[in-house]
């Protein structure tokens, strides 16, 4: 094999991208770009959860309870209700995440410590929202059953710690706030770096659409030569990313990067030889770029948003699925950046990833370099 | 007038028939798709590996152990015997959590006044399962926790119960997840399916050349529009039927509110996000640059479904925007009808920004279809 | 503005701009009913952006164009249907028959049911692929996509057709068959313009300019341009060494010692223009001669366009530039 026509194909490949400035721009920046828009949009933090509160008992604990619930920033009182028809209206609506209702025998089984009658309803189909809403009337609920009735309840013998007498110590490793965005970004670097792998099937299939492949193939250029060189340039432009990315997202988001930036660098270059070799396989087949693009979203893309462990944890997906996500270079490669990221590990206990990443590259570059020889032929 | 749309969307058909590799991935990759994906992840989180580090080998411990194990959300790795392997297993990502339990367990939790304590240890780089093990190794705590002062102060398990606030949960009474989940899953493959179609038609004809043809001929911008869009709008229904019925079918998705009312907005939506793909296939010199556009905006649209995070929680400038992104507007419909049985008067804001979104972008394109050959 | 009553494209100071770039600098000319009109110059020279204008499809910077009594700042639907096109980039879709392609053009074009038949048919005749209409319009060799793609711009009956460099590439039994078609069409009334870089063909127009750098530089029949242009006359010769022959006597061309116009060389023969050759034969056959290259077969003959067309070229590009 010869690098000098590899270098030949990789040199016109780049003289492409870089004539259409807006094609450059999109190329180099896109995975950039989304990973920060993500990581901003993923700042989650709940707070001021709407809530409606219906309080049929009206003495002066209730509204002092419901006072004490809607102090904080976690929860704001959207409004305050008469009627089953107003809750209706308002879930429905979306207005609020959850409604709570207080019985009209609150007051007094709270002083009679026969409970503390309280419903809450919450919007199912936003069960982020809702359960943080039911977690935190819970826990007001419960300083409020301490602060009113420490007394009383200590005359029966009830501590209120009693009640949870268990003392949970709960530490996180590697995440100690369990912010989300901490292993999410990491696991989303996996995903946009998959768009260079878009382009190369892109550009594969617009040989084939506009027939200049014909011409290529009269030249002494090997089949795999041809790919290798077209897969190079978007290696560069993932490469590039590879030290924006990390960049930005200590910088800005200070997400904590634990590991050794070199490690990072090289194991990226070879994940982004494992998933552009995905998009030459892709690229290879199909006969229009329309078509192209059409097979990287259901194989490439999709898959390597949903299937590769990044949000829904591969240990609970079927069987067949996680058979199915081993194949796909975002699942090792999330593994990876969590573990430089956040873990802090090295090459010693990330050798099995890289090596699967190899495996994979290789395998998809030779299959598509194999039928890439026979639809010629 | 209308044989000449006609006469450009056969064409376009035609189109599709050489390159039918194209509509039936969209179609037919689509509901498979939606099928492989809703299956994976629309479902509770379970089966987590989880080491145990017992010291005390009693009959609570052992009870703790059982517990967690019953709950299905944690799979029981192995019962280690020194910190070491938790460390190690930790740092390889093996385990999700990992529980300690002091040598005098047992006998705290039997004593009247004891302080039984747990430790656990959660792996923090995969944050969603870790907080998953977290509320449930904390529900199990405060269950095993009640059981004890019901026995230690002799109260009624009834009494105690009526402490804790009664939970009713509406539109979906089994929080499943599926229900969240899959209508941002359908609603997106959909968006990206029009995109897809809609982005290639005028960029295509432009690479290729053939757009000043088309151009000289008598036929005004809008019928080219239309012509070129009716293909795309069937394809777009078509997929949104199929994809709609797969999930009802299999994934027991409901349809409480009204269909018909959902078709009619279903064809709405695809208009809108058609506007959108022409757009984009107007200001794109080549295919290549409209589909990284079509990419581009599909995922920017993607985070306003509330599927990554939910919108509430976003810094308030992406609030704002998100009533700007049709998505948006299309996911609460989608599952204000399917889940909540919401009517028009429950929807009506969110068609009727659909609709101007819709003008407006349907203008612009409009006028740049000429343009773009400047 | 002027505006020839009889003629079907009017120009006058058509101008187009793309930033610091001029492509067409105030051009002006007519196109009359029933002629082939040729443009012709090099790549570049202006000619695509001026038909593009004339469609519609850019719109001038300066100037004006009206086709068809219609002034063309964006061509409205009704003129678009009597007016035909074949860009100088394959237009057709190569994924659609031949048959495809010529109904979609012939419905688009709004012909009614009847006449779709009966036009298509004759547009396979013309192009010579009866039999073959179910074949992939990219699985024909070139010559036949040219072909395919002329029947189709007049599938409708237009008034007038433009055609961009429709012989490019073809080889010339086919482009002496293209010409012969675009002979049948004028006779049918069909008014032709033609862009071409071949100079050969320019001879087949019936009126025709050049341009050059977004400028007219020649502008009328042959014969018009010819006697015009060419003061002098062309005396062909085949010397014993040809290129020294040339450089021999462009020197002598620019010391002026004898009033030639132009040495070209064309092939092993070499072409002289000058004035009052008869009397300027010999002076020139002794230049040769002195430096030890016998100058041949000598005849005076009629200047072709090409031969105009490089003298108004070197003109244009020596008085202004």
């Amino acid at each position: 094999m010869s690098i000098r026509h590899v270098l030949a194909i990789t040199r016109k490949e780049i003289y492409h991208i870089l004539r259409d400035k807006m094609t450059l721009i999109l190329v180099l920046f896109t995975p950039l770009f989304l990973l920060l828009l993500m990581a901003y949009a993923l700042t989650v933090d709940l707070k001021d959860i709407p809530i409606a509160v219906l309080d049929y008992d009206r003495s002066q604990t209730s509204r002092a309870f419901v006072h004490q619930i809607t102090a904080g920033q976690d929860l704001e009182l959207y409004a305050q209700v008469d009627s089953m028809n107003e809750v209706e209206g308002l879930l429905m609506r979306g207005e609020v995440k959850a409604v709570l209702i207080i019985d009209p025998a609150f007051e007094r089984d709270l002083y009679a410590l026969r409970g503390l009658p309280l419903q809450i309803i919450i919007d199912g189909t936003e069960p982020e929202s809702g359960g943080f809403a039911v977690d935190h009337i819970g826990w007001r609920a419960e300083e409020y059953i301490n602060q009113v009735l420490t007394d009383q309840m200590q005359s029966l013998g009830i501590q209120i710690d009693n009640l949870q007498p268990i003392d949970l110590r709960v530490r996180a490793w590697y995440n100690p706030s369990l912010k989300p965005r901490n292993d999410l970004i990491p696991g989303l670097i996996s995903m946009v770096l998959g768009f260079p792998a878009l382009s190369v099937a892109l550009t594969l299939a617009h040989e084939r659409e506009h027939g200049t492949l014909e011409q290529l193939m009269a030249t002494p250029v090997t089949r795999t030569e041809l790919l290798l060189g077209k897969m190079i340039p978007y290696i560069i432009v993932g490469l590039i990313n590879v030290i924006l990315i990390p960049v930005a997202a200590i910088l800005w988001f200070q997400i904590p990067f634990n590991g050794s930036f070199p490690l990072f660098f090289g194991l990226s270059a070879i994940f982004l030889f494992a998933v552009i070799s995905m998009g030459v396989l892709v690229g290879v087949f199909m006969p229009t770029q329309a078509s192209a693009l059409a097979l990287s979203f259901l194989v490439i893309f999709f898959p390597g948003f949903f299937l590769t462990g990044i949000f829904f944890p591969i240990a609970s997906m079927p069987e067949m699925i996680r058979m199915e996500s081993l194949f796909l270079p975002g699942t090792h490669y999330a593994i990876i950046t969590r573990g430089v990221f956040l873990t802090g590990i090295g090459i010693d206990i990330l050798w099995p990833y890289t090596v699967m990443l190899f495996v994979l590259g290789v395998s998809f570059t030779a299959v598509a370099a194999l039928f890439f020889r026979k639809k010629l032929a | 007038m209308f044989s000449r749309i006609w006469s450009i969307s056969i064409k376009e058909f035609l189109h599709l028939r050489y390159d039918w590799w194209l509509p039936a991935f969209m179609l037919f990759g689509g509901v498979i798709e939606l099928l492989l994906i809703g299956w994976a992840t629309s479902r509770p989180i379970t089966n987590l590996p989880l080491m145990i580090l017992d010291h005390d080998q009693s009959a609570s411990s052992r009870e703790i152990v059982i517990a967690l194990e019953n709950t299905g959300t944690f799979q029981l790795k192995s019962q280690v015997y020194d910190f070491q392997t938790i460390e190690a297993a930790l740092e390889r990502g093996q385990i999700n959590a990992a529980l300690i339990i002091p040598p005098n367990f047992g006998n705290e939790m039997a004593s009247a006044n004891g302080q039984p304590t747990l430790s656990v240890i959660l792996n923090g780089a995969e944050s969603i399962p870790a907080t998953t093990a977290l509320r449930t190794v904390e529900g199990i705590a405060r269950d095993i926790g009640e059981q004890i002062t019901i026995k230690r102060i002799g109260m009624k398990p009834e009494t105690l119960a009526r402490f804790n606030p009664s939970l009713r949960v509406w539109f979906n009474e089994s929080l499943s997840e599926a229900l969240y989940s899959i209508p941002a899953e359908l609603g997106l493959m959909m968006e990206f399916i029009i995109l897809l179609f809609a982005a290639l038609t005028f960029s295509r004809e432009k690479e290729l050349g053939t757009l000043e043809s088309l151009l000289v001929m008598p036929l005004t911008s809008l019928e080219i529009i239309i012509g070129k869009s009716i293909p795309v709008i069937i394809i777009g229904m078509l997929a949104f039927g199929s994809m709609l019925g797969m999930v009802h079918f299999v994934f027991d998705v409901p349809v409480r509110g009204s269909l018909g009312l959902l078709i009619i907005l279903a064809f709405v939506y695809i208009l809108v996000e058609l506007g959108k793909g022409l757009v984009i296939s107007v200001v794109s010199r080549t295919q290549h640059q409209a589909f990284l556009l079509v990419m581009l905006v599909g995922m920017i649209d993607f985070l306003f479904t509330g599927y990554a995070a939910p919108v509430d929680g976003m810094p308030q400038i992406l609030q704002i925007l998100a009533n700007f992104i049709p998505a948006h507007h299309w996911l609460e419909i989608l599952r204000g009808i399917l889940l909540k049985g919401a009517g028009f008067d429950v929807l009506w804001i969110n068609v009727f920004v659909l609709l101007i979104l819709g003008v407006v972008i349907g203008t612009f394109s409009l006028r740049y279809v000429r343009r773009s050959l400047n | 503005m002027v505006i020839s009553k009889d003629a079907t494209i009017t120009a006058r100071g058509l101008t187009k701009g793309f930033g610091d770039f001029t492509a067409v600098d105030h051009i002006d000319f007519d196109v009359y009913p029933g002629e082939i009109f040729g443009f012709l110059g090099p790549n570049g020279s202006g000619k695509t952006t001026t038909i593009r204008m004339m469609l519609g499809l850019l719109h001038p910077t300066e100037g004006t164009v009206n086709v068809l009594g219609v002034q063309v700042t964006d061509l409205p639907k009704d003129i678009r249907s009597r007016v035909g096109y074949m860009s100088q980039r394959f237009s057709l879709y190569n994924d659609l028959t031949v048959l495809q392609n010529l109904q979609f053009k012939a419905k688009a074009y709004g012909l009614k049911n009847r006449e779709i038949e009966e036009r298509i048919q004759y547009a396979l005749h013309m192009a010579g692929l009866e039999g073959r209409e179910h074949v992939k319009t990219k699985d024909l060799a070139g010559g036949w996509r040219q072909r395919l793609a002329l029947s189709a711009s007049f599938i409708h009956r237009p008034e007038i057709v433009f055609l961009d460099e429709p012989t490019a590439g073809v080889d010339p039994i086919s482009r002496r068959a293209f010409w012969d078609l675009l002979y049948s069409l004028v006779a049918e009334g069909i008014t032709i313009f033609v862009t071409t870089h071949y100079m050969d063909e320019a001879e087949h127009c019936h009126r025709l300019a050049f341009i050059q750098r977004g400028r007219i530089i020649a502008y009328g029949t042959p014969e018009d341009i010819k006697a015009e242009r060419m003061r002098g006359e062309v005396l062909e010769m085949e010397p014993s060494d040809p290129i020294k022959a040339v450089k021999v006597l462009r020197e002598v061309q620019t010391s002026r010692q004898l009033p030639i116009e132009e040495v070209e060389l064309y092939g092993s023969l070499v072409h002289v223009i000058a004035p009052e050759m008869e009397k300027n034969k010999k002076a020139i056959a002794n230049e040769l001669l002195q430096a030890d290259i016998n100058p041949g077969q000598m005849s005076i003959i009629a200047p072709s366009l090409e031969d105009v067309f490089i003298a108004s070229m070197q003109e244009f590009e020596g008085t202004d530039h």
